[in-house]
């Protein structure tokens, strides 16, 4: 059951719901090949509509309440959006040839252009998104985007972590409290002493980590030098690659110690602010990913698909969405039908008929 | 279904704009499409104002009304039949290819086969493309990076005699007269090599890092420095290092691209992978190096082979010439030092380069 329960409210009828993804990895495999195949084929055009499919068919097989949900970007609307980043790629290196000192202004630019881009990137993918034929909107700020996702990063970054769990519960209150249902909204307050709980263990991770595979490198080390002092059959070229190589594979043991780490700490995130969320003040989500069991399925469903070519990624990626629909639910306080009945579209959502860039995709 | 027209499937309306549901059936009576409750209808439209979403696996699907209402049923199967009768075998032509179905292996294996043939031809193309288009401040970050970083972990100040340094300097300059780019394309830094040993390299914005070790290697013999120096520049002008990153950038993006969804797990194997495979210079970019090497030092007035004494050297001192590096492509020794002298003798026949 949910790990983070709140003080039960007056429980007049509580009913609690889990989702389920209903779609099969043979089922997504076609539909995953024909993509790739269409796309080398179009030359990457068809790439828009192809992640319309994806989407849609992921979306269409998360069921909650007997529902499922909806995607309703058109890949016409996402092509131009690449274009757009495209055309605005190809007139910055033109201009940059033109004139050098654009070169030193282009990342200043993207960095100030980005929690806009976070922005109208959330409110885009939260607009195309329905249930029960009512959309979800995003009504979070740019200004917001850069204090709860760049600033956070920035935090988390630059105290090695210890800051992490300060850095989720913005990004959380930012995501959650931001996200509208139809006439309804989400609120979250994730705890930031339960993040902390959750916290420690991939601290844990990557502290001892470090000192195991520090010990190690050192043994290694001081051995390669002792070989290379003594018999070296390398060129200087393959010197050079070897040391540098020797450099990355430090810096790669550390990636891959940050990432399981990485995974340990997102899920237990999730299950936190998931769980600290409510919709209309009143029904409560719930997510109890089992941490262990996330890691595994991720980590297994990398090594599964790298050593396939990629073939069994639709196996991996249904794989994925069944195990973290089948930990998340809702606890709806009354009658299901009665308050999901009662539910209205609002606002700027209505209109399907605007456009919006399609640029990062954050996993909502 | 006391009512007239054909049933297409059953479902639920929802209202525009509303979550309320409605079980209900679509009717297809002749000229409208109707969403209609027992006897009410709830609403109807010729079927050219209606929108039917596109099948994808077997997720809901959805007709949109005009005045903003849906109907939305399970029943794909209903739904297709009444495509088909009404807009012949074109409607729905791929998700019939995305069926399980036997041929999707032959699609998969002209997946395979496509996916091999960009890799081989045009990758490389892009490379080009990427390296001519890539502003100058790029290899800047990337070298100054470099050397910052390698100057934290690994090399110390050189040790060699101030009159040593000078020497090799001043050799050095001469070769850069007579590179593309010139003298003040290139700086050459002394440093103390630590574990790597003997070495030189280069890096993309033109710095060259020597080490302390090959000078001593080369017991006095500054040629044969230069020679190696001569090889590096040729690396820097070829811009190899910069070639070798776009290559690995480029299938990664590729594999994104065309993949659309990889996993973040993949992706990141990707870009790091990536960058350990942009580290090897490829067999052709070291035998050019080693070439423009013996151009460089003719052209500067040094012993053209002297490189292939460098290579003879690490031969005798540092044992066997086995290829024992599984990240390298580089032919081995031997065979560099005959082609190192082959060629500077090709260039006697001819008339002084530049």
């Amino acid at each position: 059951m949910a790990m983070a329960e709140t003080a039960p409210r007056a429980a007049e009828g509580q009913s609690f719901e889990r989702a389920s993804f209903t779609g099969s990895a043979s089922e997504y495999f076609g539909i995953w090949i024909v993509n790739v195949l269409l796309t080398i084929v179009t030359l990457g055009i068809y790439s828009a509509w192809a992640k319309v499919r994806r989407m849609r068919y992921f979306y269409g097989n998360t069921v909650i309440l007997d529902r499922a949900f909806e995607y309703h970007a058109t890949g016409k609307q996402i092509f131009i959006g690449r274009l757009i980043v495209i055309a605005f790629l190809i007139v910055l290196n033109i201009g940059t040839a033109i004139f050098p000192p654009i070169g030193i202004l282009t990342p200043i630019v993207i960095l100030i252009a980005l929690p806009w881009l976070i922005k109208r990137s959330l409110r885009f993918n939260a607009r195309v998104t329905s249930y029960r034929n009512v959309r979800f909107d995003f009504v979070g700020t740019a200004g917001g985007a850069f204090v709860a996702i760049m600033l956070g990063s920035l935090v988390a970054f630059i105290s090695f972590g210890i800051l992490a769990p300060l850095a989720s519960r913005w990004t959380w209150r930012y995501l959650f409290n931001n996200l509208r249902y139809g006439d309804r909204p989400f609120s979250s307050d994730p705890q930031l002493g339960r993040l902390y709980g959750v916290w420690v263990l991939p601290a844990l991770i990557v502290f001892l980590g470090s000192i195991v595979f520090g010990f190690i490198a050192f043994v290694v080390i001081i051995g390669a030098a002792a070989v290379m002092r003594e018999s070296a059959e390398l060129t200087s070229t393959q010197m050079t690659v070897l040391s540098i190589a020797g450099l990355y594979a430090g810096l790669f043991i550390y990636f891959i110690l940050y990432g399981v780490a990485g995974l340990f700490y997102r899920a237990g995130v999730r299950n936190v602010a998931w769980s600290a969320a409510e919709l209309d003040g009143r029904h409560q989500l719930v997510s109890d990913i089992s941490r262990l069991r996330y890691a595994w399925i991720a980590i297994s469903n990398v090594i599964v698909t790298v050593l396939t070519l990629g073939l069994m990624r639709p196996w991996a990626a249904v794989r994925m969405a069944r195990y973290v629909n089948e930990h998340t639910g809702i606890r709806i306080n009354g009658d299901p039908g009665e308050i999901l009945s009662s539910i209205e579209a609002s606002g700027a959502a209505i209109s399907a008929e605007y456009m919006d860039m399609e640029g990062f995709d954050f996993g909502f | 279904m006391a009512s007239d027209g054909a049933v297409i499937a059953k479902g639920e309306w929802h209202p525009a704009n509303s979550s309320r549901a409605i079980p209900a059936v679509l009717r297809d009576d002749g000229i409208l499409l109707v969403a209609a409750e027992e006897e009410r209808v709830l609403a109807s439209a010729v079927p050219e104002r209606t929108e039917i979403s596109p099948r994808v696996g077997s997720i809901p699907r959805r007709v949109s009304f005009p005045d903003g209402s849906v109907f939305e049923t399970r029943d794909n199967d209903g739904i297709d039949t009444y495509l088909r009768d009404k807009r012949g075998a074109r409607s729905g032509l791929i998700h019939r290819l995305e069926q399980f179905h036997p041929r999707l292996i032959l699609m998969t294996l002209a997946v395979i086969l496509l996916a091999t043939t960009i890799y081989r031809f045009a990758v490389p193309v892009l490379v080009e493309v990427a390296v001519l288009v890539t502003p100058p401040f790029v290899p800047e970050l990337i070298g100054s990076g470099t050397l910052a970083s390698l100057d934290r972990a690994i090399l110390k100040p050189s040790e060699l005699p101030e009159g040593e340094r000078q020497a090799i300097s001043e050799g050095f300059s001469k070769l850069a007269v007579h590179s593309k780019g010139g003298q003040k394309a290139y700086q050459l830094y002394f440093r103390d090599g630590g574990v790597i040993g003997p070495n030189a390299f280069a890096l993309p914005n033109g710095n060259l890092i020597l080490t302390d070790d090959l000078v001593k290697l080369a017991n006095g013999d500054r040629e044969m420095v230069l020679g190696v120096l001569g090889h590096e520049i040729a690396h820097v002008e070829g811009e190899h290092s910069l070639r070798q990153l776009y290559r690995a950038a480029g299938v990664a993006a590729l594999v994104m691209l065309i993949a659309g969804d990889v996993g973040s797990g993949v992706e990141d194997i990707l870009t790091q992978g990536g960058a350990l495979v942009a580290l090897s210079y490829s067999r052709a970019a070291e035998a050019e190096a080693d070439r423009r090497s013996v151009e460089l030092m003719r052209a500067a007035g040094y012993d053209p082979a002297a490189l292939s004494r460098f290579f003879a050297v690490l031969e005798d001192k540092l044992g066997d010439h086995e290829d024992a590096s599984i990240l390298s492509s580089h032919p081995g020794t031997p065979q560099r030092q005959q082609d190192i002298r082959n060629y500077a003798a090709e260039l006697e026949g001819r008339p002084r380069a530049r």
